[in-house]
C-alpha cells in the first residue's frame, strides 16, 4: 500500500458525497478524513469524477463498502476486488470495511442491506467468508453491524452473540455503528447500553454515527436528518469504554444539506468527541 | 460447505422483494414460507415479521426503480399515459436482472433488459431507442475514457484521420427521439443523427448532425477525412475541415494524426 496516510486516523470525519466535491476540491475545510464507497468511484468518469479522485489524491480517507454481499453465497467477483485492492493502494485507506449483511443471490443483486439470519449456520457462513475478503485485501478488513427491520427466519442467537461469534470468528474489526444500535434498541425494544456491553469492544476500529427517521410504525436508518441527542449520547457512552480514540464517521445521504450545515454538524461531534477523548477512562461513570 | 438453511432464507427474502404481486406474502406469509421450504421456526418469523418485510420489499424495489425513473422520465411519461409504468417496471425487477455491483449501471441494466425481452416493443417499436437517447447524455458524462493515443495534432487536415474523444458517441435513431417530451413522448418518425459528447468542462453536450457529416465522422476515423469526403461527395472540403476543427475546439473531437 502507498502508506501516504500512516498518520493515526482520529477525530470525526465526514462521509464524501458528491454535491460537495467541488467544494471539497478547492481546499480541506478541516476534516480530518473522508469516507468514501468505491463503488461510486471504481469504472466511472467524467468531471465529476476527477474532481473526486482529486481530493482523494489529496487528503486521508477511509473506504466502506455497499456492495460485496459478504454474507451472501455468489463468489467474490476476482476482477473486483483487484480493482477495489489497486483502490485502497490509492486512497491509502488503513482497512475497507463492508457490511455484515446480504445484498444478492442466485447472481442479482438488490443494492438493499439484507438482515442475516441470526443462526449459528450464518455463523459459519459468514466467516467463511469475511475470512476470505481478510485474505484477499491488501489491507486490514472490518464488519459494520446493520440496522435490519426484521428477523430473517427462526433466530438461534440474540444479535450480539451473532456479532462477536462472527467477529471473533473470522478475527476481523469491527466498525461500530452507534446510529444502527440505536435504530434497532427503537424498532426491537431493547436497551442499547446493555446491548453494548455484550459485544467484544476491543474489537472496535472504527465507528458510524447518522440520524434516522420515524416512517409509520418503523423507525428507518435514513442518513436523511441530523444525528440526534440520544445517539450522541451513545457515542459519549461507549468512546471511553472503547478506550481508544477511534475514529467517528458522521454520514448523511439522504436530503443532503449545504457543506457548510453538515461542517457545523460534524463540529459539534468532533466537540462531543474531544470532550470524552479529554477525561481519562477511569473516571467515566 | 454450503449452508442450505441460510441459502433458502435469502432466496426467499429476496423472491418476496421482487416476485411482481406481493399478495401470497400479504395473504399468507407462513404458507409463503412454507412453499419455498422453510421450517416451521422460520415459517413463523414469516407471520411475526410480515409487515416489516413487506418494508423490505418496498425498500428493495425503491433503490431498484429509483435511478430508472431519474433517467427515463419522457418513457415513464409514455408508459404512464398507457398505465404500464408500473407493470414494465415489476417485469423488469421479477427478471433478477441486476447483477452489477455498481449502482450507476442500473440504467443501462433497464435498457438491456427492455433490449433482451423486447417488453413494449410491438406497442411502441421506438422504445429502445428513446430510451438510449435518455440515457446518452448519462453515459457519455460519465464515461471512463482514457487518454488520447500520443502524436495527435489540433489542426485538420485532408490527409489525416480523425481521432474521437473516448465518451464521444455518434449515433443514429430511425426517430427523432430528441424531439419526445414529457407532454409528447412519442417521437415523431425520421432517421436522427446525433453527436453525444463531453465538452472541455467535462460537461455533456448533444448535437443534431446531418447525414453527411455523421458518416463524415464515421468514416475520417478510417479512411482519412480528405478520401472520407471525397467518398461522400461533399464539395466544398475546406467547410468540412472546419466543422471538424470546430469539433476539436469543443471537444468531440481528441484530435487529428496523419492517415
Amino acid at each position: 500500500m502507498s502508506g501516504r496516510h500512516i498518520a493515526p486516523f482520529t477525530g470525526v470525519g465526514l462521509g464524501l458525497r458528491s454535491p460537495h466535491f467541488e467544494a471539497v476540491a478547492q481546499g480541506n475545510p478541516g476534516v480530518p478524513f473522508w469516507e468514501i464507497a468505491p463503488e461510486n468511484v471504481l469504472c466511472d468518469g467524467g468531471r465529476e469524477h476527477d474532481t473526486v479522485c482529486r481530493i482523494l489524491a489529496r487528503d486521508p480517507v477511509i473506504t466502506h463498502g455497499l456492495g460485496l454481499s459478504v454474507g451472501g453465497f455468489d463468489p467474490f467477483d476476482g476482477e473486483y476486488l483487484e480493482r477495489l485492492a489497486g483502490f485502497l493502494d490509492f486512497t491509502g485507506s488503513p482497512w475497507h470495511s463492508e457490511h455484515l449483511c446480504f445484498s444478492g443471490v442466485d447472481g442479482s443483486t438488490t443494492h438493499e442491506l439484507l438482515p442475516m439470519p441470526m443462526t449459528r449456520a450464518a455463523v459459519r457462513h459468514t466467516v467463511r467468508r469475511a475470512r476470505e475478503l481478510k485474505e484477499r485485501l491488501p489491507v486490514p478488513f472490518l464488519l459494520e453491524n446493520i440496522t435490519y427491520y426484521a428477523e430473517l427466519g427462526e433466530s438461534e442467537l440474540a444479535e450480539p452473540e451473532f456479532l462477536a461469534e462472527i467477529l471473533e470468528g473470522a478475527d476481523v474489526g469491527w466498525l461500530l455503528d452507534v446510529n444502527n444500535i440505536y435504530v434497532n434498541a427503537l424498532n426491537f425494544g431493547f436497551d442499547p447500553r446493555d446491548w453494548l456491553l455484550r459485544v467484544p469492544l476491543d474489537r472496535v476500529v472504527q465507528m458510524h454515527i447518522a440520524g434516522h427517521e420515524r416512517c409509520g410504525d418503523l423507525v428507518v436508518d435514513t442518513h436523511g436528518a441530523p444525528v440526534i441527542d440520544p445517539v450522541l449520547d451513545l457515542m459519549r457512552w461507549v468512546l471511553p469504554r472503547i478506550g481508544r480514540p477511534v475514529p467517528v464517521l458522521l454520514e448523511r445521504d439522504n436530503d443532503i444539506p449545504d457543506l457548510d450545515e453538515l461542517l457545523a454538524e460534524r463540529a459539534q461531534i468532533q466537540e462531543a468527541y474531544d470532550e470524552v477523548m479529554a477525561v481519562p477512562v477511569a473516571t467515566h461513570g | 460447505m454450503v449452508e442450505e438453511s441460510v441459502l433458502a432464507l435469502q432466496r426467499t427474502l429476496v423472491e418476496a422483494a421482487l416476485m411482481p404481486d406481493p399478495g401470497p406474502l400479504e395473504r399468507d406469509p407462513g404458507g409463503f414460507a412454507a412453499g419455498r421450504g422453510l421450517p416451521p421456526g422460520d415459517q413463523a418469523a414469516f407471520v411475526r415479521f410480515k409487515d416489516r418485510l413487506l418494508a423490505y420489499r418496498h425498500m428493495v424495489r425503491s433503490d431498484l426503480v429509483e435511478p430508472v425513473e431519474t433517467a427515463c422520465f419522457v418513457t415513464r411519461a409514455l408508459m404512464e399515459q398507457a398505465d404500464l409504468w408500473d407493470d414494465c417496471l415489476a417485469a423488469f425487477l421479477a427478471s433478477r436482472g441486476v447483477q452489477s455491483a455498481f449502482y450507476r449501471d442500473l440504467s443501462a441494466t433497464f435498457l438491456g433488459w427492455l433490449a433482451a425481452t423486447g417488453w413494449g416493443l410491438d406497442r411502441w417499436p421506438f422504445l429502445l431507442q428513446l430510451v438510449h437517447f435518455e440515457l446518452l447524455t448519462v453515459l457519455v458524462a460519465r464515461h471512463p475514457g482514457g487518454d488520447p493515443p500520443e502524436g495527435l495534432h489540433p489542426e485538420p487536415k485532408l490527409g489525416d484521420r480523425l481521432v474521437l474523444d473516448f465518451p464521444t458517441q455518434v449515433v443514429t435513431y430511425q426517430y427523432q427521439v430528441h424531439l419526445a417530451t414529457m407532454d409528447a413522448p412519442v417521437p415523431p418518425p425520421g432517421t436522427t443523427h446525433l453527436l453525444a459528447y463531453r465538452d472541455r468542462e467535462g460537461a455533456p453536450q448533444w448535437m443534431e448532425l446531418t447525414p453527411a457529416t455523421a458518416a463524415l465522422l464515421l468514416k475520417g476515423q478510417a479512411d482519412g477525412i480528405g478520401q472520407a469526403a471525397l467518398d461522400l461527395g461533399l464539395s466544398d472540403l475546406s467547410e468540412a475541415v472546419e466543422l471538424l476543427a470546430s469539433l476539436q475546439q469543443k471537444g468531440a473531437i481528441s484530435g487529428f494524426a496523419a492517415v
